[in-house]
């Protein structure tokens, strides 16, 4: 069973079995998956290397539109306009910090620096939104009843074993998040 | 927003008073949503507006109650700056001139 992450003079330490070491770095990966962006056939070399992309569009994958969500109030063509310049980098940076948090459960036990611990809340969380609309989390209350199911014996169907895989990381990042805020404490 | 455990003690205090933005052109909101932990909200809020525990608690409570809070507020570079950075953190952020509904 996983530790809680705790904060020591070293850093923020946390350990893992190898049975959750696997399935977190198949959770970053299938979430990296989802945020490679497609290469299309007619790139136009310098908008992709300024991070620009015209054929941009809203995602129709709900999931994929909750990481990358319109960034413009009240004004879809602003949003859509504003996505075409900036969610290129804004996937990358999001497969960067995903990639790194799979980098990082490779070892058994860990010390993450401050900055790695940044990238590992951010993967995790990340990864919490796909799961959530996955099973279909949706308000406060559809999250409150997920929240008892924390049995593996009873993992007998799909929807169980995605809102118990989705308990474990929301446990393992609230052990996190509360390691990093003892770290802004002290500052 | 979701609460976890364990729960940490909030030393929330008595609401700002509320953001005076007739006079800032443009706004950062952030919109609840029931998977952000409010520990990792409040985490992103302190963190990176360098906002004090109580102001990152109190806009935290805001949003995960009434739906919805300015976080931010600004020239439209500073506000889209904001925005993007909210987004890598996985919040759920628009911005828009600070006027409209």
């Amino acid at each position: 069973m996983a530790k809680a992450f705790k904060r020591t003079r070293r850093g923020i330490g946390g350990y893992l079995e190898p049975g959750e070491r696997e399935l977190l770095r198949r959770l970053f990966e299938d979430v990296i998956e989802l945020l490679e962006p497609e290469e299309p056939a007619h790139q136009d070399p310098l908008a992709a290397m300024v991070g620009v992309d015209g054929q941009a569009r809203v995602p129709e994958d709900s999931a994929l539109l909750r990481l990358l969500p319109n960034a413009v109030g009240n004004d879809d063509e602003e949003a859509l306009e504003f996505r075409r310049l900036t969610e290129r980098s804004l996937r990358e940076g999001k497969i960067g910090a995903l990639r790194a948090a799979a980098l990082l459960v490779e070892k058994r036990e860990a010390v993450l620096t401050g900055e790695q611990a940044q990238l590992m809340s951010r993967a995790l969380n990340d990864v919490r939104l796909v799961l959530a609309d996955r099973l279909g989390i949706e308000s406060d209350a559809d999250a409150e009843r997920l929240h008892g199911i924390d049995d593996w014996a009873k993992a007998d169907d799909v929807d169980t074993y995605l809102a118990l895989v989705y308990n474990f990381v929301s446990w393992l990042q609230e052990t996190l998040m509360q390691a990093m805020l003892e770290g802004l404490d002290d500052v | 927003m979701s609460v976890s455990t364990p729960v940490r003690e909030s030393g929330v205090e008595t609401r700002n008073e509320e953001l005076t933005i007739s006079d800032v052109p443009w706004v950062v909101i952030v919109w609840n949503d029931p998977v952000n932990l409010m520990s990792y909200v409040s985490y992103v809020f302190r963190s990176y507006f360098g906002y004090s525990e109580s102001k990152a608690n109190s806009l935290m409570l805001e949003v995960h109650e009434a739906g919805r809070s300015v976080v931010a507020t600004g020239s439209r570079e500073k506000v889209e700056k904001d925005t993007l950075a909210m987004h890598s953190y996985g919040l759920w952020a628009t911005f828009q001139r600070a006027d409209q509904p």
